[in-house]
Protein backbone atom coordinates (compact mmCIF):
# COMPACT_ATOMS: atom_id res chain seq x y z
CA UNK A 1 0.00 0.00 0.00
CA UNK A 2 1.49 3.33 -1.34
CA UNK A 3 -1.27 6.13 0.37
CA UNK A 4 -3.12 5.59 3.57
CA UNK A 5 -5.42 8.08 4.53
CA UNK A 6 -6.97 7.14 8.09
CA UNK A 7 -9.74 8.85 9.00
CA UNK A 8 -8.29 12.81 8.56
CA UNK A 9 -10.88 15.83 9.36
CA UNK A 10 -10.09 18.98 9.09
CA UNK A 11 -11.17 22.39 9.68
CA UNK A 12 -9.92 25.85 9.09
CA UNK A 13 -10.37 28.71 11.76
CA UNK A 14 -11.67 32.00 10.84
CA UNK A 15 -10.11 34.87 13.34
CA UNK A 16 -11.86 36.43 15.93
CA UNK A 17 -13.37 39.54 15.12
CA UNK A 18 -13.79 41.58 18.47
CA UNK A 19 -16.72 39.86 20.37
CA UNK A 20 -17.20 37.04 18.13
CA UNK A 21 -15.52 33.85 19.35
CA UNK A 22 -13.20 31.30 17.48
CA UNK A 23 -15.36 30.07 14.67
CA UNK A 24 -14.32 27.17 12.85
CA UNK A 25 -15.69 25.68 9.37
CA UNK A 26 -15.61 22.11 8.86
CA UNK A 27 -14.05 21.37 5.50
CA UNK A 28 -12.95 17.16 5.50
CA UNK A 29 -14.77 15.11 7.95
CA UNK A 30 -13.25 11.71 8.64
CA UNK A 31 -12.19 10.74 5.14
CA UNK A 32 -10.52 7.32 4.72
CA UNK A 33 -8.62 5.80 1.82
CA UNK A 34 -5.95 3.85 -0.07
CA UNK A 35 -3.91 4.79 -3.22
CA UNK A 36 -2.08 1.44 -4.21
CA UNK A 37 1.09 1.72 -6.33
CA UNK A 38 0.90 1.82 -10.07
CA UNK A 39 -3.02 2.95 -9.27
CA UNK A 40 -4.72 6.04 -10.36
CA UNK A 41 -7.87 7.63 -7.92
CA UNK A 42 -10.09 10.28 -9.15
CA UNK A 43 -11.15 12.62 -6.58
CA UNK A 44 -14.00 14.07 -8.11
CA UNK A 45 -16.48 17.04 -6.38
CA UNK A 46 -18.08 20.88 -6.69
CA UNK A 47 -16.45 23.77 -6.00
CA UNK A 48 -15.77 23.52 -2.43
CA UNK A 49 -16.00 20.36 -1.83
CA UNK A 50 -12.62 20.09 -0.18
CA UNK A 51 -10.63 18.53 -2.81
CA UNK A 52 -7.78 20.73 -2.83
CA UNK A 53 -7.63 20.33 1.01
CA UNK A 54 -7.73 17.00 0.98
CA UNK A 55 -5.28 17.02 -1.80
CA UNK A 56 -2.57 19.22 0.33
CA UNK A 57 -3.46 16.98 3.43
CA UNK A 58 -1.99 14.17 1.55
CA UNK A 59 0.67 16.28 0.14
CA UNK A 60 1.89 16.74 4.05
CA UNK A 61 1.42 20.73 3.24
CA UNK A 62 -1.54 20.94 6.10
CA UNK A 63 -1.67 18.91 8.93
CA UNK A 64 -5.07 17.98 9.70
CA UNK A 65 -6.90 18.49 12.79
CA UNK A 66 -7.08 14.74 13.66
CA UNK A 67 -5.90 11.61 11.69
CA UNK A 68 -3.26 10.36 10.05
CA UNK A 69 -1.88 10.15 6.42
CA UNK A 70 0.62 7.28 6.24
CA UNK A 71 3.08 7.27 3.09
CA UNK A 72 4.84 4.06 2.09
CA UNK A 73 4.09 3.12 5.84
CA UNK A 74 5.39 6.51 7.38
CA UNK A 75 2.94 8.64 8.99
CA UNK A 76 3.76 11.96 7.11
CA UNK A 77 3.37 14.05 10.13
CA UNK A 78 4.86 12.59 12.75
CA UNK A 79 8.00 11.56 11.72
CA UNK A 80 11.08 13.28 12.14
CA UNK A 81 12.55 15.65 9.39
CA UNK A 82 14.91 13.61 7.71
CA UNK A 83 12.27 10.71 7.01
CA UNK A 84 10.12 13.51 5.66
CA UNK A 85 12.69 15.32 3.47
CA UNK A 86 13.18 11.15 1.96
CA UNK A 87 8.61 11.06 1.45
CA UNK A 88 8.45 13.80 -0.31
CA UNK A 89 11.49 12.88 -3.00
CA UNK A 90 8.28 10.30 -3.87
CA UNK A 91 5.50 12.82 -3.51
CA UNK A 92 5.33 15.54 -6.31
CA UNK A 93 2.35 17.92 -7.28
CA UNK A 94 1.23 18.99 -10.58
CA UNK A 95 -1.35 22.26 -9.67
CA UNK A 96 -4.11 24.10 -12.08
CA UNK A 97 -2.56 27.44 -11.84
CA UNK A 98 0.80 26.70 -14.33
CA UNK A 99 1.81 30.02 -14.45
CA UNK A 100 1.87 30.60 -10.81
CA UNK A 101 3.91 27.05 -9.56
CA UNK A 102 6.65 28.47 -11.29
CA UNK A 103 9.31 31.22 -10.68
CA UNK A 104 8.75 33.89 -13.46
CA UNK A 105 12.65 34.96 -13.16
CA UNK A 106 13.67 31.46 -13.80
CA UNK A 107 14.39 29.23 -16.71
CA UNK A 108 13.08 26.06 -17.64
CA UNK A 109 16.54 24.85 -16.92
CA UNK A 110 16.42 26.05 -13.60
CA UNK A 111 12.84 25.44 -12.92
CA UNK A 112 13.16 21.64 -13.74
CA UNK A 113 16.70 21.10 -12.09
CA UNK A 114 15.62 22.58 -8.96
CA UNK A 115 14.70 19.14 -7.10
CA UNK A 116 18.15 17.73 -9.20
CA UNK A 117 19.30 20.37 -6.81
CA UNK A 118 17.62 19.47 -3.81
CA UNK A 119 17.95 15.56 -4.14
CA UNK A 120 21.20 14.95 -6.29
CA UNK A 121 24.01 15.80 -6.89
CA UNK A 122 24.66 15.65 -10.40
CA UNK A 123 27.76 17.27 -12.40
CA UNK A 124 26.56 20.88 -14.43
CA UNK A 125 27.10 18.58 -17.67
CA UNK A 126 25.55 15.39 -16.75
CA UNK A 127 22.20 17.98 -14.83
CA UNK A 128 21.65 19.29 -18.18
CA UNK A 129 21.42 16.18 -19.89
CA UNK A 130 19.32 15.18 -17.56
CA UNK A 131 17.04 18.09 -17.90
CA UNK A 132 17.29 17.74 -21.86
CA UNK A 133 15.60 13.92 -21.55
CA UNK A 134 13.00 15.21 -19.01
CA UNK A 135 11.94 17.92 -21.97
CA UNK A 136 11.80 15.16 -24.34
CA UNK A 137 10.09 13.08 -22.02
CA UNK A 138 7.09 15.47 -21.86
CA UNK A 139 7.07 16.44 -25.43
CA UNK A 140 9.17 19.87 -25.31
CA UNK A 141 12.72 20.47 -27.63
CA UNK A 142 15.65 20.28 -25.25
CA UNK A 143 16.55 24.10 -26.84
CA UNK A 144 13.33 25.28 -24.90
CA UNK A 145 15.58 25.04 -21.52
CA UNK A 146 16.71 28.44 -22.05
CA UNK A 147 13.42 30.09 -22.37
CA UNK A 148 11.50 31.77 -19.57
CA UNK A 149 8.08 30.71 -18.10
CA UNK A 150 6.67 33.69 -20.27
CA UNK A 151 7.64 32.39 -23.52
CA UNK A 152 5.57 29.05 -23.62
CA UNK A 153 2.04 28.47 -23.73
CA UNK A 154 0.10 27.11 -20.77
CA UNK A 155 -0.02 24.11 -22.16
CA UNK A 156 3.74 23.78 -22.64
CA UNK A 157 4.29 25.42 -19.16
CA UNK A 158 1.79 22.39 -17.64
CA UNK A 159 4.58 20.33 -19.69
CA UNK A 160 7.13 21.71 -17.82
CA UNK A 161 5.62 21.40 -14.44
CA UNK A 162 4.90 17.60 -15.29
CA UNK A 163 8.90 17.80 -16.04
CA UNK A 164 9.51 18.74 -12.93
CA UNK A 165 7.26 16.65 -10.90
CA UNK A 166 9.11 13.10 -12.69
CA UNK A 167 12.69 14.82 -12.27
CA UNK A 168 13.40 12.73 -9.44
CA UNK A 169 11.05 9.45 -10.31
CA UNK A 170 8.53 9.38 -7.66
CA UNK A 171 6.16 7.00 -6.56
CA UNK A 172 2.91 9.17 -6.55
CA UNK A 173 1.99 12.32 -8.28
CA UNK A 174 -1.38 15.05 -6.81
CA UNK A 175 -2.15 16.31 -9.96
CA UNK A 176 -4.99 19.11 -8.69
CA UNK A 177 -6.78 20.38 -11.56
CA UNK A 178 -4.13 19.77 -13.19
CA UNK A 179 -5.75 20.00 -17.12
CA UNK A 180 -8.30 22.19 -16.68
CA UNK A 181 -7.52 25.69 -17.41
CA UNK A 182 -6.41 23.96 -20.61
CA UNK A 183 -8.34 24.07 -23.85
CA UNK A 184 -9.31 20.71 -25.59
CA UNK A 185 -7.04 19.50 -27.54
CA UNK A 186 -4.06 20.07 -25.23
CA UNK A 187 -6.39 18.63 -22.55
CA UNK A 188 -6.33 15.48 -24.41
CA UNK A 189 -2.58 15.70 -25.22
CA UNK A 190 -1.51 15.89 -21.81
CA UNK A 191 -3.77 13.07 -20.74
CA UNK A 192 -2.21 10.84 -22.99
CA UNK A 193 1.29 11.82 -21.66
CA UNK A 194 -0.05 11.76 -18.07
CA UNK A 195 -0.94 8.11 -19.04
CA UNK A 196 1.99 7.38 -20.52
CA UNK A 197 4.24 8.07 -17.83
CA UNK A 198 2.25 6.18 -15.94
CA UNK A 199 2.68 3.00 -17.65
CA UNK A 200 6.87 3.26 -18.07
CA UNK A 201 7.17 4.18 -14.29
CA UNK A 202 4.70 2.39 -12.44
CA UNK A 203 3.54 5.73 -11.12
CA UNK A 204 0.75 6.50 -8.76
CA UNK A 205 -1.82 9.60 -9.17
CA UNK A 206 -4.32 11.34 -7.26
CA UNK A 207 -6.06 12.96 -9.82
CA UNK A 208 -8.38 15.93 -7.98
CA UNK A 209 -10.81 17.56 -10.47
CA UNK A 210 -14.36 18.23 -11.31
CA UNK A 211 -14.97 17.13 -14.68
CA UNK A 212 -15.44 13.54 -14.79
CA UNK A 213 -14.77 12.96 -18.36
CA UNK A 214 -11.40 13.58 -17.76
CA UNK A 215 -10.95 12.03 -14.51
CA UNK A 216 -12.64 8.88 -16.25
CA UNK A 217 -9.83 8.60 -19.04
CA UNK A 218 -6.78 8.28 -16.58
CA UNK A 219 -8.53 7.19 -13.62
CA UNK A 220 -8.40 3.07 -12.13
CA UNK A 221 -10.96 3.91 -9.42
CA UNK A 222 -12.96 7.11 -8.44
CA UNK A 223 -14.05 8.91 -5.39
CA UNK A 224 -16.96 11.58 -5.24
CA UNK A 225 -16.54 14.50 -1.89
CA UNK A 226 -19.14 16.39 -1.09
CA UNK A 227 -19.61 19.24 1.49
CA UNK A 228 -15.61 17.16 2.87
CA UNK A 229 -17.30 13.88 3.46
CA UNK A 230 -16.28 11.00 1.05
CA UNK A 231 -20.07 9.83 -0.32
CA UNK A 232 -18.77 6.83 -2.39
CA UNK A 233 -15.87 5.13 -3.53
CA UNK A 234 -15.32 3.24 -6.84
CA UNK A 235 -12.92 1.18 -7.07
CA UNK A 236 -13.79 0.20 -10.65
CA UNK A 237 -14.83 3.68 -12.34
CA UNK A 238 -17.66 2.41 -14.63
CA UNK A 239 -19.01 1.53 -11.39
CA UNK A 240 -20.05 5.19 -11.09
CA UNK A 241 -22.73 5.28 -13.90
CA UNK A 242 -24.85 2.35 -11.55
CA UNK A 243 -24.62 4.76 -8.93
CA UNK A 244 -27.67 5.97 -7.41
CA UNK A 245 -26.38 8.67 -4.89
CA UNK A 246 -27.97 12.21 -5.44
CA UNK A 247 -24.41 13.88 -5.35
CA UNK A 248 -22.73 11.27 -7.42
CA UNK A 249 -26.23 11.53 -10.49
CA UNK A 250 -25.86 15.33 -10.27
CA UNK A 251 -21.94 15.22 -11.26
CA UNK A 252 -23.15 12.37 -13.93
CA UNK A 253 -25.95 14.38 -15.10
CA UNK A 254 -23.78 17.58 -15.54
CA UNK A 255 -21.85 15.79 -18.38
CA UNK A 256 -22.37 17.79 -21.26
CA UNK A 257 -23.03 15.80 -24.54
CA UNK A 258 -20.64 15.27 -27.46
CA UNK A 259 -23.28 15.53 -29.92
CA UNK A 260 -25.69 18.09 -30.64
CA UNK A 261 -28.37 15.41 -30.99
CA UNK A 262 -27.71 14.57 -27.45
CA UNK A 263 -28.32 17.88 -25.82
CA UNK A 264 -29.29 17.59 -22.16
CA UNK A 265 -30.94 21.04 -22.10
CA UNK A 266 -34.36 21.38 -23.17
CA UNK A 267 -34.32 23.02 -26.52
CA UNK A 268 -37.15 23.88 -29.13
CA UNK A 269 -35.93 20.35 -31.15
CA UNK A 270 -33.85 20.52 -34.02
CA UNK A 271 -33.33 24.14 -35.20
CA UNK A 272 -33.14 22.78 -39.01
CA UNK B 1 -42.38 31.14 -42.30
CA UNK B 2 -40.36 34.70 -41.26
CA UNK B 3 -36.66 34.75 -41.99
CA UNK B 4 -35.25 35.82 -38.66
CA UNK B 5 -33.47 39.72 -38.92
CA UNK B 6 -30.08 39.76 -38.81
CA UNK B 7 -28.74 41.65 -36.16
CA UNK B 8 -25.16 41.46 -36.00
CA UNK B 9 -23.30 41.54 -39.82
CA UNK B 10 -19.58 40.95 -39.70
CA UNK B 11 -17.72 41.10 -42.97
CA UNK B 12 -14.28 41.21 -43.92
CA UNK B 13 -12.92 42.00 -40.74
CA UNK B 14 -8.89 42.28 -40.63
CA UNK B 15 -7.05 43.05 -36.73
CA UNK B 16 -3.31 44.05 -37.24
CA UNK B 17 -0.98 44.85 -34.27
CA UNK B 18 1.89 46.65 -34.29
CA UNK B 19 5.06 45.07 -32.98
CA UNK B 20 8.38 45.16 -33.04
CA UNK B 21 8.58 42.96 -36.45
CA UNK B 22 6.37 45.27 -38.07
CA UNK B 23 2.39 44.90 -38.36
CA UNK B 24 1.49 41.69 -37.19
CA UNK B 25 -2.38 40.08 -38.14
CA UNK B 26 -3.81 38.63 -35.41
CA UNK B 27 -6.68 37.56 -37.14
CA UNK B 28 -7.95 37.59 -41.10
CA UNK B 29 -11.29 37.75 -43.24
CA UNK B 30 -13.88 37.26 -40.52
CA UNK B 31 -17.12 37.25 -41.86
CA UNK B 32 -20.31 36.03 -40.22
CA UNK B 33 -24.28 36.87 -40.00
CA UNK B 34 -25.97 36.67 -36.06
CA UNK B 35 -29.81 36.13 -36.83
CA UNK B 36 -31.55 37.40 -33.68
CA UNK B 37 -32.71 34.33 -31.51
CA UNK B 38 -30.02 32.51 -32.94
CA UNK B 39 -26.66 31.16 -31.14
CA UNK B 40 -23.63 31.59 -32.87
CA UNK B 41 -20.74 29.24 -31.07
CA UNK B 42 -16.63 30.12 -31.95
CA UNK B 43 -14.93 27.13 -31.49
CA UNK B 44 -10.56 26.75 -31.53
CA UNK B 45 -7.41 26.35 -29.47
CA UNK B 46 -6.13 29.04 -27.35
CA UNK B 47 -4.13 31.08 -29.37
CA UNK B 48 -6.88 30.66 -32.56
CA UNK B 49 -7.87 34.38 -32.23
CA UNK B 50 -11.53 33.95 -30.39
CA UNK B 51 -10.77 36.68 -27.96
CA UNK B 52 -9.34 38.90 -30.33
CA UNK B 53 -12.57 38.88 -32.10
CA UNK B 54 -15.14 39.16 -30.00
CA UNK B 55 -13.07 42.63 -28.48
CA UNK B 56 -12.61 43.92 -31.94
CA UNK B 57 -16.40 43.46 -32.70
CA UNK B 58 -16.95 45.52 -29.05
CA UNK B 59 -14.27 47.81 -29.66
CA UNK B 60 -12.04 46.90 -26.27
CA UNK B 61 -9.08 46.87 -28.27
CA UNK B 62 -6.26 49.61 -27.84
CA UNK B 63 -7.04 51.70 -30.29
CA UNK B 64 -3.38 53.59 -30.77
CA UNK B 65 -1.57 49.82 -31.15
CA UNK B 66 -4.53 48.45 -33.04
CA UNK B 67 -6.02 48.77 -36.43
CA UNK B 68 -9.52 46.83 -37.17
CA UNK B 69 -10.39 46.69 -40.80
CA UNK B 70 -13.50 45.74 -42.15
CA UNK B 71 -17.44 46.03 -41.32
CA UNK B 72 -19.32 44.80 -38.27
CA UNK B 73 -23.17 46.42 -38.52
CA UNK B 74 -25.25 46.27 -35.44
CA UNK B 75 -28.74 46.19 -36.49
CA UNK B 76 -27.55 48.22 -40.16
CA UNK B 77 -25.40 50.28 -37.60
CA UNK B 78 -21.79 50.70 -38.75
CA UNK B 79 -19.56 50.03 -35.16
CA UNK B 80 -16.36 49.98 -36.54
CA UNK B 81 -14.78 53.61 -36.39
CA UNK B 82 -17.25 54.90 -33.79
CA UNK B 83 -16.40 57.30 -31.24
CA UNK B 84 -15.28 56.00 -27.55
CA UNK B 85 -18.14 57.93 -26.15
CA UNK B 86 -20.89 56.51 -28.72
CA UNK B 87 -19.26 52.79 -28.53
CA UNK B 88 -19.90 53.32 -24.86
CA UNK B 89 -23.13 53.92 -25.02
CA UNK B 90 -24.17 50.95 -27.20
CA UNK B 91 -21.53 48.53 -25.46
CA UNK B 92 -24.02 47.29 -22.15
CA UNK B 93 -26.80 48.50 -23.78
CA UNK B 94 -27.30 47.07 -27.53
CA UNK B 95 -24.40 44.62 -27.34
CA UNK B 96 -23.76 43.08 -23.81
CA UNK B 97 -20.39 40.85 -22.80
CA UNK B 98 -20.07 37.90 -20.75
CA UNK B 99 -16.93 37.73 -19.80
CA UNK B 100 -14.40 34.38 -19.12
CA UNK B 101 -13.38 35.20 -15.56
CA UNK B 102 -16.78 36.83 -12.86
CA UNK B 103 -13.84 37.20 -10.48
CA UNK B 104 -11.97 39.52 -12.04
CA UNK B 105 -14.67 40.87 -13.61
CA UNK B 106 -16.37 42.86 -10.93
CA UNK B 107 -14.80 45.43 -8.53
CA UNK B 108 -13.91 44.44 -5.28
CA UNK B 109 -14.77 47.44 -3.24
CA UNK B 110 -18.20 48.20 -4.50
CA UNK B 111 -20.80 45.90 -3.80
CA UNK B 112 -22.83 44.10 -6.06
CA UNK B 113 -25.93 46.12 -6.29
CA UNK B 114 -24.01 49.05 -7.11
CA UNK B 115 -22.32 47.85 -10.02
CA UNK B 116 -25.75 46.14 -10.93
CA UNK B 117 -27.23 50.19 -10.27
CA UNK B 118 -24.45 51.80 -12.30
CA UNK B 119 -24.96 49.65 -15.32
CA UNK B 120 -28.75 50.53 -15.48
CA UNK B 121 -28.67 53.77 -14.82
CA UNK B 122 -25.76 54.94 -17.43
CA UNK B 123 -27.99 53.29 -20.20
CA UNK B 124 -31.54 54.61 -18.75
CA UNK B 125 -33.17 57.30 -17.19
CA UNK B 126 -34.95 54.64 -14.17
CA UNK B 127 -34.68 56.41 -10.79
CA UNK B 128 -32.80 54.74 -8.18
CA UNK B 129 -35.32 52.92 -6.65
CA UNK B 130 -36.47 51.48 -10.33
CA UNK B 131 -32.92 50.37 -11.12
CA UNK B 132 -33.44 48.51 -8.07
CA UNK B 133 -36.57 46.66 -8.53
CA UNK B 134 -35.13 45.76 -11.98
CA UNK B 135 -31.83 44.57 -11.02
CA UNK B 136 -34.36 42.25 -8.41
CA UNK B 137 -35.82 40.61 -10.94
CA UNK B 138 -33.44 40.67 -13.20
CA UNK B 139 -31.71 38.11 -10.60
CA UNK B 140 -34.83 36.53 -10.08
CA UNK B 141 -34.66 35.67 -13.81
CA UNK B 142 -31.93 33.84 -13.28
CA UNK B 143 -32.39 32.30 -10.32
CA UNK B 144 -30.45 33.49 -7.94
CA UNK B 145 -31.60 32.92 -4.04
CA UNK B 146 -32.61 36.01 -1.87
CA UNK B 147 -31.52 38.79 -4.48
CA UNK B 148 -32.16 41.84 -2.34
CA UNK B 149 -29.77 40.48 0.24
CA UNK B 150 -26.94 39.77 -2.50
CA UNK B 151 -27.67 43.62 -3.40
CA UNK B 152 -25.92 44.24 -0.60
CA UNK B 153 -22.91 41.63 -0.84
CA UNK B 154 -19.45 42.00 -1.99
CA UNK B 155 -18.38 40.16 -5.39
CA UNK B 156 -15.63 37.90 -3.20
CA UNK B 157 -18.67 37.06 -0.87
CA UNK B 158 -19.77 35.06 -3.56
CA UNK B 159 -19.00 31.79 -5.40
CA UNK B 160 -17.74 32.05 -9.08
CA UNK B 161 -21.28 30.48 -10.14
CA UNK B 162 -23.16 32.75 -8.56
CA UNK B 163 -21.29 35.85 -9.55
CA UNK B 164 -21.32 34.60 -13.10
CA UNK B 165 -25.08 34.69 -13.63
CA UNK B 166 -25.35 37.84 -11.85
CA UNK B 167 -23.18 38.72 -14.79
CA UNK B 168 -25.58 37.47 -17.10
CA UNK B 169 -28.25 38.76 -15.02
CA UNK B 170 -26.26 42.31 -15.73
CA UNK B 171 -25.39 41.99 -19.23
CA UNK B 172 -29.51 40.51 -19.96
CA UNK B 173 -31.92 43.14 -17.91
CA UNK B 174 -31.11 46.17 -20.58
CA UNK B 175 -32.72 43.39 -23.19
CA UNK B 176 -29.11 44.09 -25.72
CA UNK B 177 -29.94 42.43 -29.17
CA UNK B 178 -26.53 40.77 -29.24
CA UNK B 179 -24.72 38.88 -25.90
CA UNK B 180 -20.86 38.01 -26.25
CA UNK B 181 -20.08 35.22 -24.05
CA UNK B 182 -16.50 34.84 -24.09
CA UNK B 183 -15.86 31.36 -22.23
CA UNK B 184 -18.94 32.22 -20.09
CA UNK B 185 -18.02 28.43 -18.05
CA UNK B 186 -14.49 27.72 -18.18
CA UNK B 187 -13.98 28.77 -14.62
CA UNK B 188 -17.00 27.12 -12.93
CA UNK B 189 -16.96 23.36 -12.11
CA UNK B 190 -19.72 21.18 -14.17
CA UNK B 191 -22.79 21.09 -11.97
CA UNK B 192 -22.26 25.26 -12.49
CA UNK B 193 -21.15 24.94 -15.90
CA UNK B 194 -24.46 23.58 -16.94
CA UNK B 195 -26.57 25.67 -14.97
CA UNK B 196 -25.35 29.05 -16.57
CA UNK B 197 -25.57 27.14 -19.85
CA UNK B 198 -29.47 26.63 -18.91
CA UNK B 199 -29.47 30.26 -18.01
CA UNK B 200 -28.40 31.56 -21.16
CA UNK B 201 -30.64 29.11 -23.17
CA UNK B 202 -33.65 30.06 -21.08
CA UNK B 203 -33.12 34.17 -21.96
CA UNK B 204 -32.54 33.16 -25.84
CA UNK B 205 -35.81 31.55 -26.01
CA UNK B 206 -37.17 34.66 -23.81
CA UNK B 207 -36.15 37.47 -25.01
CA UNK B 208 -35.12 36.28 -28.53
CA UNK B 209 -31.30 37.69 -28.08
CA UNK B 210 -28.82 36.64 -30.29
CA UNK B 211 -25.96 34.82 -28.24
CA UNK B 212 -22.17 34.94 -29.33
CA UNK B 213 -20.45 32.28 -27.47
CA UNK B 214 -17.14 31.10 -27.44
CA UNK B 215 -15.82 28.29 -26.48
CA UNK B 216 -13.11 25.43 -26.42
CA UNK B 217 -15.30 23.32 -25.28
CA UNK B 218 -16.87 21.52 -27.76
CA UNK B 219 -19.33 19.95 -25.10
CA UNK B 220 -20.66 23.71 -24.46
CA UNK B 221 -21.09 24.05 -28.37
CA UNK B 222 -23.00 21.09 -28.76
CA UNK B 223 -25.35 21.98 -25.91
CA UNK B 224 -26.32 25.20 -26.89
CA UNK B 225 -25.33 26.69 -30.72
CA UNK B 226 -26.89 26.78 -33.64
CA UNK B 227 -24.50 27.29 -35.76
CA UNK B 228 -20.32 26.87 -35.39
CA UNK B 229 -17.59 28.64 -36.42
CA UNK B 230 -13.65 26.95 -36.15
CA UNK B 231 -11.40 29.14 -35.84
CA UNK B 232 -7.54 28.36 -36.30
CA UNK B 233 -4.67 30.68 -36.52
CA UNK B 234 -7.29 33.81 -36.88
CA UNK B 235 -8.81 32.46 -39.83
CA UNK B 236 -12.11 30.81 -40.11
CA UNK B 237 -11.67 27.88 -41.13
CA UNK B 238 -15.11 26.29 -41.05
CA UNK B 239 -18.72 27.38 -40.61
CA UNK B 240 -21.76 25.09 -40.56
CA UNK B 241 -24.80 24.06 -38.95
CA UNK B 242 -23.98 22.25 -35.60
CA UNK B 243 -25.71 19.02 -36.74
CA UNK B 244 -23.80 18.84 -39.82
CA UNK B 245 -20.24 19.53 -38.45
CA UNK B 246 -20.53 17.22 -35.77
CA UNK B 247 -21.79 14.85 -38.41
CA UNK B 248 -19.61 15.62 -41.14
CA UNK B 249 -16.76 18.12 -40.55
CA UNK B 250 -15.26 19.29 -44.06
CA UNK B 251 -12.18 20.64 -43.00
CA UNK B 252 -9.11 18.66 -41.32
CA UNK B 253 -8.94 20.98 -38.20
CA UNK B 254 -12.01 20.40 -37.44
CA UNK B 255 -11.98 16.60 -37.54
CA UNK B 256 -8.49 17.45 -35.21
CA UNK B 257 -10.74 19.06 -32.76
CA UNK B 258 -13.89 16.44 -32.88
CA UNK B 259 -11.16 13.90 -32.09
CA UNK B 260 -9.49 15.53 -29.31
CA UNK B 261 -12.48 15.30 -27.07
CA UNK B 262 -11.55 12.16 -23.99
CA UNK B 263 -13.21 8.95 -25.63
CA UNK B 264 -16.53 8.29 -22.79
CA UNK B 265 -18.93 5.84 -22.72
CA UNK B 266 -21.49 7.83 -24.48
CA UNK B 267 -23.82 4.98 -24.50
CA UNK B 268 -24.07 5.35 -20.32
CA UNK B 269 -24.73 8.84 -21.80
CA UNK B 270 -27.18 8.48 -23.66
CA UNK B 271 -29.36 5.91 -21.07
CA UNK B 272 -28.46 8.61 -18.46
CA UNK B 273 -30.79 11.40 -20.90
CA UNK B 274 -34.13 9.13 -21.49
Amino acid sequence: MLLQVKDVTHSYGVPRLFWRSDRRVPVLSDISLTIEQGMCLGLLGTSGAGKSTLGKVILGLEKPRQGQVFFQGHDLYSTDIQTRKVLRRDLQVVFQDCYSSVNPRMTAERIIGEPLDNYERLSLNEQKRKIGELLEMVGLNPEDMRKYPNQFSGGQLQRINIARAIALKPKMIVLDESVSSLDMVNQTHILGLLRELKSVFGLSYLFITHDIKAAYSICDGLAVLEKGELVEMFDDKDRIFASSHATVRSLISSILSEHPRHRSLSLDGDPT
Amino acid sequence: MEEPRKVLQVSGLHVKVKAEQGMLSLIQDIHFDLKSGQVLGLVGESGSGKTVTCNSLLQLLDRKNTIVEGSIQLNGRELNGLKAEEMRRIRGKEIAFIMQNPMSAFTPVYTIGMQFIETIRTHTMLTKKQAIELAVTSMEDVNLPDPPKLMNLYPFQLSGGMLQRVMIAISMCLRPSVVIADEPTTALDVVNQLQVLRQLDRLRLEYGTSIMLISHDLGVISELADEVAVMQHGQIVEQANVFKLFDHPQHAYTKKLLNARPAFPLQQLNRESV
